[in-house]
């Protein structure tokens, strides 16, 4: 949470995970160039950045995408979610220099300037097999390029978070061109079938990874549609579904909201954080504040506010208990709007 | 992660259960790493042995004869095994044809003369280039000789052939590879560039090459009409012949045909 842009406070966690990740990215440099030196030593320098680059690139890409639905399947991979953007912008390094030496290497020092030659060298773009597979890696890297540019909470702020967060949606469209930039360029040429396994494999399992999640969460939205409802409100669990400090997820008339149970009170808010669209109703009440679980923004449950100096508010809903069950009127309140909290003693 | 664990990435510490299952998952990457990467390195195609002296000079003496191209006929120098007729080829993706007309401009022409050549020696299969690397240091001497040199080519025949057009430069030592899908926009950009186009056939024992360096059906280059095709397998028809050294297909355009 930051209400002006200073410097970003490394913490421990901060740096151990960086740390680890340029350790793996180095890992996986080091292994690439000491295998293809013991099988491969008539290997260009120039052949190896091209290839090791690309290789690490490509691997990144697929953890960062695997790291959004294993989180939603098991919080227990949320310290992966933490820094992702930093995995991201790492990727992307590693990517633009993949992308910047081959242009230098295929397309320079020639008789066209070489970005034009990248778009015209080949001209077979209605062939498949023969179709000019650098300018969707090209592509691929302008939308990794405004990601990593837009990736500080700056950018996310002035674009607003439903804006930021359809530009680095964006990921999955980099993510399709970049599996055709493998399959109509490197697998073109190294036909091995075990080139296709790998790449068809890796596209599965980041499918299969968003499908799984996804079902998760429709399953859990569609087994909450027949509630019944008593003038606005809606009867939708009884108080001891809810965990103490946790919350209880549901979606009434469009609208996602999130009961939180804390200090022998019921509130209610809407289930999005302000930050990047988190689900609030996973995360928990700590220090008397809902926590996000993605990247720790906080809001008093009562009224949705962020606590000062912060500036984020949520809408709010009103509650009722009647009977040991929890009914809430899905109309909401303002953001920020206080609405005073059920307390459980009481009824 | 126990009940009362959360973990918020703002804090400190980690809780215990999700920093051992981080752990774990961390291993687990570390381990696949090198197994992934040597699944990816073994499965890859083998790399020729051609080479490309970089950063090493030679100054070679021969014949010079700009037929087919710039061809250098050289008596020594090149690496044992490695043709003597050496083919020249200019300093990034640019044939040698500029650099040898500023040489005659200056000095007159040089066909048929006994010329020293300074550049970087490219050579593999059988194949010896030269690249003028320096514009400035590339020529060193041109002395006339005594009998009159001819250069002529054999009688030609007709043929067609299935290969590859490929630009000899990268192929024979400067890139690796340099040929296929992968290369293919450099050779274009090499052939545009004035680098002889050469064509590639499998020999019939299944594992080595002829090659051809490819010119049209009068004799003229051919460099901007061979770039639809370059870096694929075709079937072309024309007449071959050799001429310094050099097999040469003059190829019928039409007859190109993409597989």
């Amino acid at each position: 949470m930051s209400v002006n842009y200073t410097s970003v406070l490394w913490n421990k966690q901060k740096k151990g995970y960086d740390k680890i990740l340029w350790l793996g990215i180095l890992l996986m440099i080091v292994c690439f160039v000491a295998f293809q030196l013991m099988f491969h030593p008539e290997i260009t320098a120039e052949t190896l950045l091209i290839r090791a680059t690309a290789i690490t690139a490509f691997v990144l890409l697929h953890i960062i995408l695997s790291i959004g639905p294993l989180s939603r399947l098991n919080t227990k991979f949320l310290p992966l979610l933490y820094n992702r953007r930093h995995l991201g912008v790492s990727m992307f390094i590693i990517a633009l220099i993949h992308g910047a030496f081959s242009i230098i290497q295929f397309h320079a020092l020639g008789d066209l300037n070489p970005i034009v030659s990248v778009f015209t060298s080949n001209q077979h773009y209605s062939e498949i097999s023969a179709f000019p597979f650098q300018i969707l890696g090209i592509f691929a890297l302008v939308i990794l390029f405004f990601m990593a540019a837009t990736s500080h909470d700056f950018w996310l702020n002035n674009l607003s978070p439903r804006i930021w967060k359809i530009l680095h949606m964006g990921v999955y469209v980099a993510y399709g061109l970049l599996v055709l930039h493998v399959a109509l360029g490197a697998l073109q040429y190294e036909s091995h079938p075990m080139y296709w396994v790998l790449l068809i494999g890796g596209f599965a399992a980041i499918s299969s990874l968003h499908i799984i999640a996804g079902i998760k969460e429709n399953k859990r939205l569609s087994g909450e549609k027949s509630f019944s409802k008593e003038d606005k409100f809606y009867q939708v669990c009884s108080v001891s579904d809810i965990p103490d400090n946790c919350a209880k997820v549901v979606v009434l008339e469009g609208e996602n909201i999130a009961i939180f149970k804390y200090d022998g009170k019921l509130s209610a808010v809407h289930n999005v954080c302000k930050h990047q669209m988190g689900p609030l109703g996973e995360g928990k009440i700590v220090d008397g504040c809902i926590t996000c679980p993605w990247h720790g923004y906080q809001y008093k449950p009562e009224d949705g506010q962020a606590p000062a100096p912060f500036t984020e508010k949520l809408k709010t809903f009103e509650l009722k208990v009647l009977d040991g069950n929890v009914w809430v009127n899905p109309i909401p309140k303002e953001e920020g709007t206080f609405v005073e909290p059920v307390k459980l003693e009481e009824v | 992660m126990s009940k009362n664990e959360f973990y918020i990435g703002w804090q400190e510490e980690i809780p215990p259960s999700n920093k051992n299952f981080i752990r774990n998952i961390l291993i687990g990457i570390f381990l696949l790493i090198p197994v992934l990467v040597f699944a990816v390195v073994s499965f890859q195609k083998p790399m020729n042995h051609h080479h490309f002296e970089f950063g090493t000079s030679t100054e070679l003496t021969g014949i010079y004869n700009s037929e087919p191209f710039p061809i250098l006929q050289v008596t020594s120098g090149v690496p044992e095994g490695y043709s003597k007729d050496v083919l020249l080829v200019g300093f990034g993706k640019f044939g040698a044809q500029e650099i040898i007309s500023n040489i005659e401009n200056e000095n007159g022409s040089l066909n048929g003369k006994e010329v020293t050549l300074n550049g970087t020696l490219i050579y593999g299969d059988g194949v010896t280039l030269i690249e003028l690397t320096d514009q400035n240091e590339s020529f060193i001497d041109a002395k006339e000789i005594d009998k009159e040199y001819l250069g002529l080519k054999t009688k030609s025949m007709d043929v067609t052939l299935k290969g590859e057009i490929l630009d000899p430069k990268c192929y024979f030592g400067v890139m690796k590879p340099g040929e296929g899908k992968i290369h293919k926009s450099c050779a274009i950009r090499c052939i545009s560039g004035g680098i002889p186009p050469v064509m590639r056939v499998l020999k019939e024992d299944g594992i080595s090459y002829h090659y051809y360096l490819v010119k049209g059906e009068n004799g003229q280059t051919i460099n901007k009409e061979v770039l639809p095709y370059v870096a694929e397998t075709i079937s072309v028809s024309g007449m071959s012949s050799v001429q310094n050294g050099w097999n040469v297909l003059e190829v019928d355009l039409e007859s190109i045909d993409r597989k």
